[in-house]
């Protein structure tokens, strides 16, 4: 009888550290997307009133969207107090999802039309667009984006209207660092700015900051708890205006639901709650109450549809 | 010898302002020009804004309705 062969045979334990392979550097976030990972922990939509979404696929790519809000929009004051002024509006959304091309077109009772348009021109380089249409005129904004991504950086071209110029470059530097830097050119307001970024990214943390020449400071922290769990954390300064603000944040990523969870240094709360009731119906709750400026904020919705 | 210099001053003075008008016939050329390009370009704009701002959404319709797999009519405006 042969003796049963061991499967287990002694592993070293310690653990070789791969030597980096600085040409074979993977590509890294893009710049907009930078503090993605704090800005979905600590921001989400949070919204007053009622809010209901239908979305309907047509098709594998084509999809139509129906969505209703009800409630108060603040409108900008110059006052300490906030003015809010019950609307009500419905929205009508079409989109198209292809792996070279997506569109997404959505248009409000009030004529407003909101347009994404991106556009695989090639393997590499990408263009993408944005533009809120009114019929109002001079309110109409647009912006052209050309990506290009390379090896192991990317770099993006702006173009907006009222002669906005921008750029921006991102490299990754080691496995988990990645730098850059942007210009930006207003004609309009005669305005132009320098700012640079960057990330350190493991499996367990992201941590990102950002200097402008506006004289923003923005500092973010994002930790991976656990598989369910994530804390973020973030700081911003703003040396022109002395502005600062810190917050921290919590994001659970559950079975049936994620919530959200903020505390400002503003003396806001914020909570936003998804619940998945069923497949393709969502329920959201949303509450943000803000303690200096006693304004209370608080909405339901539901989702339907992928 | 003063006079002689504000003559020749006078004479520079004209002989400048001489090219500068044919310089300036030139520049006033182009500036015209320029000032046509800009405002077809300003045309052209407002119209490509017209035509995004209703064409956009009809367009994306047009596109998936014309994807595969083809969907009907029926299926784009009843509500289930």
């Amino acid at each position: 009888m042969a003796a049963p062969t061991s499967f287990n045979t002694t592993k070293p334990t310690v653990e070789t550290k791969e030597k980096v392979d600085y040409f074979n550097l993977p590509c890294p976030i893009p710049y907009e997307e930078m503090h993605r990972e704090a800005l979905m922990s600590l921001k989400p939509e949070v919204f007053e009133g009622m809010r209901f979404d239908f979305t309907k696929g047509i098709n594998q790519k084509f999809a139509l969207s129906h969505s209703v809000f009800m409630g108060p929009t603040e409108i900008p004051s110059q006052s300490s107090e906030t003015i809010k002024i019950p609307t009500a509006h419905y929205e009508f959304g079409a989109n198209y999802l292809d792996p070279k091309l997506m569109l997404l077109g959505r248009v409000l009772t009030d004529g407003r039309v909101n347009a994404r348009v991106k556009c695989d021109l090639s393997d590499n380089l990408i263009l993408k667009a944005n533009a809120q249409l009114t019929s109002e005129p001079h309110m109409s904004h647009c912006m052209v984006n050309f990506d290009y991504k390379g090896k192991d950086y990317r770099s993006q071209f702006q173009l907006g209207n009222g002669a906005l110029f921008g750029a921006n470059y991102i490299q990754s530097v080691t496995p988990n660092l990645s730098l850059g830097g942007e210009v930006f050119w207003a004609g309009q307001h005669r305005k132009s700015g320098v700012g640079y970024a960057a990330r350190y990214s493991t499996d367990k943390m992201v941590a990102t900051g950002q200097v402008a020449s506006t004289g923003i400071v923005a500092l973010s922290y994002v930790q991976k708890v656990s598989e369910k769990v994530s804390l973020a954390s973030d700081f911003m300064y703003n040396y022109m205006s002395r502005d600062v603000t810190a917050s921290f944040g919590y994001d659970y990523i559950l079975r049936q639901c994620r919530l959200r969870g903020k505390i400002d240094s503003n003396g806001c709360v914020t909570s936003f709650l998804e619940e998945r009731l069923n497949m393709g119906l969502n329920f959201i709750l949303s509450a943000e109450i803000d303690h200096r400026k006693k304004d209370y904020k608080f909405g339901f919705g539901l989702t339907v549809g992928e | 010898m003063a006079s002689k210099g504000v003559s020749l001053k006078v004479k520079g003075k004209s002989s400048a302002s001489k090219s500068k008008g044919s310089s300036s016939s030139s520049s006033s050329d182009e500036k015209s020009m320029c000032k046509a390009l800009k405002d077809w370009s300003n045309w052209g704009l407002k119209k490509a804004k017209v035509i995004a701002h209703y064409g956009f959404i009809p367009l994306v319709i047009i596109i998936g309705m014309n994807s595969e797999p083809k969907p009907s009519l029926s299926q784009l405006l009843s509500p289930v």
